[in-house]
């Protein structure tokens, strides 16, 4: 049991992979790349090292391409950085994508300086644009979201307030390199 | 239609089945088929930053993607393809109606439009300028093998001379 708030970002990040150990996973620059690396460096995460606010929009096209299930791990910042994206993702509403944001108050890889997410209510912006979305703050609130938002048949966003952290791990740098990785792991729609 | 025909012929000889875009009246043709024709996938996006994640999300799941979007959208997707396509080596195939030059009224459209091929040429994007109808399929053609041959974005610049100016004087 894990219901201290808000929840624990390395626990949830460790909980989403053994709910889908093949998903292919796209993660945001910085803490969100940095946690994962640190829980699992496996073939089928794509990290960014830039491309603030581009890592929905990735997660799109990743759902379009494949049939596997698709995770994004997006933080507070990024996503208010590319709030128009949600609009596109519902627009297209790929059943296999989940929307993952960590929502952590601030810009934490740049030194925690508080963001927007205080005034914005991303699972309520998320919805009126049309998407399904929850908004959790335990760990184990986390879990279940996650499960139900994989299993759903709509694209869906999980919002999770979660602690900050500030992690040693790193994901390998060589930016060309986790891309053939990935494109190796995954098999290409029939 | 018959320049706009030949891109379609080649965009499917090429296996560019994703083809993301923002309205524009030059590409309006191209658009209007593709969204017509279930071969393709068609992504419409809010701004053109969103363009290159959901082209590089697409060449990650082995497909290939063509970005058509007007000369100042490419300008909104610059850090993108700065900090993703270029230093992960994500191709696309980009196809740009070219603002800024020959017949220009808007002075708006100058700074990024005029200076587009510099600013690509700066950050190491390859670019070709075409600006007749005879050689549209050839070149574009070419962008698209060597775009993805390479693995790197290829953007092809469809000039005034043939998309046409907008006659506002
Ligand atoms: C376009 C752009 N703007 C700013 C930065 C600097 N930057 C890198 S990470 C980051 C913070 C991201 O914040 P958030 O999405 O909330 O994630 P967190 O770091 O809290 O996990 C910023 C501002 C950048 N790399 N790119």
């Amino acid at each position: 049991m894990n219901t201290d708030t808000p929840a624990d970002q390395y626990e949830c990040t460790a909980r989403l992979l053994s709910i889908t150990p093949d998903a292919a996973i796209v993660s945001n620059l910085g803490v969100a790349s940095y946690v994962l690396a640190g829980v699992e460096d496996r073939a089928r995460n794509f990290y960014q090292w830039g491309s603030m606010g581009s890592t929905t929009p990735i997660g799109l096209g990743l759902a379009l391409a494949l049939d596997d299930p698709v995770t994004v791990l997006d933080g507070d910042g990024s996503m208010v950085m590319s709030l128009g994206a949600l609009a596109t993702v519902a627009d297209q509403n790929p059943p296999n994508l989940t929307v993952v944001v960590w929502d952590n108050g601030q810009y934490g890889t740049t030194g925690g300086q508080p963001s927007a997410s205080r005034t914005v209510d991303f699972a309520a912006v998320a919805r009126d644009v049309g998407l399904a979305a929850t908004h959790v703050s335990t760990t184990d609130d986390f879990e279940a979201a996650y499960a139900d938002a994989v299993a759903s048949d709509e694209a869906t966003v999980v919002v999770c307030d979660v602690e900050p952290v500030d992690p040693d791990e790193r994901p390998p740098f060589d930016f060309a390199h986790i891309k053939w990785r990935f494109r190796d792991a995954v098999a290409p729609s029939e | 239609m018959a320049w706009e025909a030949d891109v379609l012929s080649v965009l499917k000889e090429n296996s560019i089945s994703l083809v993301v875009y923002l309205p524009d009246t030059a590409l309006g043709g191209i658009i209007e088929a593709v969204e017509d024709d279930d071969w393709f996938t068609a992504v419409n996006v809010a701004r053109e930053e969103e363009a290159i994640g959901v082209l590089s999300g697409g060449w990650l799941g082995h497909q290939r993607g063509a970005l058509l979007v007007q000369s100042s959208g490419l300008a909104n997707t610059l850090n993108a393809i700065g900090s993703l396509s270029k230093p992960a080596r994500i191709p696309f195939l980009g196809l740009v109606s070219r603002r800024g030059d020959l017949g220009e009224f808007n002075l708006a459209q100058v700074p990024f439009g005029y200076n587009m091929p510099a600013l690509l040429d700066t950050m190491g994007i390859r670019n070709h300028s075409l600006a007749e109808t005879d050689t549209v399929a050839r070149d574009v053609d070419m962008a698209a093998k060597s775009a993805f041959s390479t693995e790197e974005p290829y953007v092809v610049m469809l000039e005034s001379t043939l998309i046409g100016a907008k006659d506002e004087y």
